[in-house]
């Protein structure tokens, strides 16, 4: 046995000892009875029992309450005397029940540290699950869009001669096309990386929802410039306490998808509106909607790339499971919803406590 | 013009440097390429560059290294050229004295837009113009008046001082860190908070919406760009 342990084992047995002679002193003093005195001494067998390690200090625990109590409580008072009458009785009693306790605390410990530990390696078993499927998603989803690029390049350089400037033109457009693909996914990725992989947090700090809006805007017009939002957030100043960069890859990502998947070249709107104490982002588009089957599993990612569009490289594959991982490291909730006229998805995040705002006004006039 | 300008590219990857070469030759800019800090190095003592192109992950010597050599014998702007989602390696770059970033991957007209900008800055020297005019929305430096399509706007003093700095650097990124010091001095802690209120504050009073602003950006994470024409 290590010596912090023993230690520890010291400490815990002379403190409930000393606990319980100090009760049993004040008890004694005041109404002379000694029967609560052993109650008194089994309990503090009982804890030491239970907040050590091994059997040896309930016993030990034992042997000092029994000697103690001959001692001090039981006349011919300060005076060992063991010739009392079923003295010899009291002295079994305390050791069994200090050993019992002491069995069982043991046992119920080694129990709950069993429980402990299958409970973890099936959170381990499930995470690795998930890290699986996310690599098969991520292998799909990679391997589509090189595959383009592969291929285009090669028959650009094998061809060359017999080619048309037209043709050529439009391999390089392809080529262009899958790699800016290519590079959202590899963005996605990254961005997971931000994420703490051991408590699945984000450092979040306060951030003005305007500019990571707007920035989240500016990125998504550069990518799909003959793309339309409309956007309506607060009048007034609101303070998020987010990681900004991985937020805005989430309107991306929404944003993306739902001119890609909706159908339709109508608008998309982008609202922002505040419940209470937790922010709602609402991206809605105007057009197919969502098929009611694939609503519980679209946020896995994995699954729906199975049964439909499985060849289409802009299935959306790993972009919402990394949404849902995102929101859910703030603590935030994000689900899809069918409207009249198309989809909407929308993600909430906690405010906290927003004072700044008011702080600065009364500072600054 | 005359005389070519002259660029020198740093850079190890081979195929981004090939192809910055030929953008940078079909805007007819004379190109020096080095694939080291060393190199790079001494081409800039030697070669005295209008621009440098700087990518910070390079084998031999840390970007930030190179930057702040270079900065104890010449102002030529450096752009350096930088991986998203590391902001704090962009913050690092400008606040120790690099003109500008750009982030991989970039377009031509990007990296264009930026050199001629850096070149502007660096040639102007400062703050010779009196006037900033970007759309409907002059600042006339002596006056310190601004108008927004021809209607006075009022800020507070705070306000001003910073919307002046942002144009009178227009479509330079200016960083947290730089505006929280030239305003609040180098005594403010380190949370820029009161920054931030503050151009939430500007921009309802200059952008018709906030969420969508059309003369001041903000650069996630880095600071803020105010619109160059």
């Amino acid at each position: 046995m290590n010596r912090t342990v023993m230690l520890h084992n010291i400490k815990v047995t002379l403190f409930f000892l000393t606990a319980a002679t100090l009760l049993s002193s004040a008890f004694f003093l005041l109404s002379h009875n000694s029967a609560n005195v052993a109650i008194l001494y089994v309990l503090a067998t009982v804890f030491v029992a239970r907040h050590t390690a091994g059997y040896v200090p309930g016993i030990v625990t034992a042997f000092l309450s029994v000697i103690f109590i001959n001692i001090v409580f039981t006349y011919p008072y300060l005076e060992l005397n063991f010739t009392l009458d079923g003295y010899p009785v009291t002295f079994l009693g305390m050791v069994i029940i200090a050993s019992l306790t002491s069995t069982l605390t043991t046992h119920l410990k080694e129990q709950t540290r069993i429980l402990k530990e299958r409970e973890h390696m099936l959170i381990e078993a499930e995470k690795e699950k998930m890290r699986a499927n996310l690599l098969r998603a991520i292998s799909h989803d990679l391997r589509t869009p090189l595959t383009g690029i592969i291929g285009s390049a090669a028959a650009y350089l094998e061809q060359e001669s017999v080619l048309t400037a037209q043709d050529k033109a439009r391999l390089v457009e392809d080529i262009s096309e899958d790699a800016q693909w290519l590079l959202h996914m590899v963005e996605n990725l990254l961005s997971v990386t931000r994420i703490n992989d051991q408590t699945a947090c984000v450092k979040t700090t306060l951030e003005p929802l305007e500019e990571v809006v707007s920035s989240a805007l500016q990125r998504f017009r550069k990518r799909l410039p003959g793309a339309v939002v409309h956007v309506q957030i607060p009048d007034e100043l609101l303070m998020i306490p987010m990681d900004a960069t991985l937020i805005e890859q989430v309107l991306i990502n929404l944003l993306e998808n739902a001119v890609y998947h909706s159908g339709s070249h109508k608008p998309v709107d982008l609202l922002v509106s505040v419940e209470g104490n937790q922010a709602c982002f609402h991206i809605r588009d105007y057009g197919l909607g969502l098929d009611a089957k694939t609503l519980d599993s679209l946020f896995d990612g994995y699954t729906s790339t199975q049964n439909h569009s499985s060849d289409s490289h802009k299935g959306m594959g790993i972009g919402l499971s990394i949404c849902k991982t995102i929101i859910h490291a703030h603590h935030g909730q994000i689900f899809a919803k069918n409207h009249r006229d198309g989809a909407e998805f929308t993600f909430i995040l906690p405010l906290g406590e927003l004072t700044y705002e008011s702080e600065i006004d009364s500072s600054d006039h | 013009m005359s005389q070519k300008l002259t660029a020198v590219i740093i850079e190890d990857e081979k195929n981004i440097c090939r192809f910055m070469e030929s953008i940078l030759a079909g805007e007819s800019y004379k190109t020096i390429t080095a694939s080291t800090g060393t190199e790079g190095l001494s081409v800039i003592a030697s070669q005295c560059p209008d621009i440098i192109l700087l990518d910070l992950g390079l084998p031999d010597m840390d970007g930030m290294e190179i930057i702040r050599n270079v900065r104890g014998f010449t102002s030529t702007p450096i752009i350096v050229i930088s991986a998203r989602t590391r902001e704090h390696e962009k913050v690092e770059a400008l606040d120790c004295g690099a003109d500008d970033y750009i982030t991989k991957p970039f377009g031509t007209s990007e990296l264009m837009a930026r050199i001629r900008t850096a070149l502007r800055h660096s040639h102007r020297g400062g703050s010779s113009d009196s006037v900033y005019s970007c759309g409907g929305l002059v600042i006339d430096f002596e006056k310190r008046l601004i108008s927004l399509d021809g209607e006075e706007v009022h800020l507070t003093q705070i306000e001003y001082k910073l919307v002046s700095m942002l144009a009178k650097q227009a479509g330079k990124v200016l960083t947290y860190d730089y505006l929280m010091q030239q305003i609040w001095g180098p005594y403010n802690d380190s949370n820029n908070q009161i920054l931030r209120v503050n151009m939430a504050h500007i921009r309802r009073k200059l952008e018709k919406n906030p969420a969508e602003p059309e003369y001041i950006f903000t650069e996630i994470g880095v600071g803020y760009r105010m619109r160059e024409e």
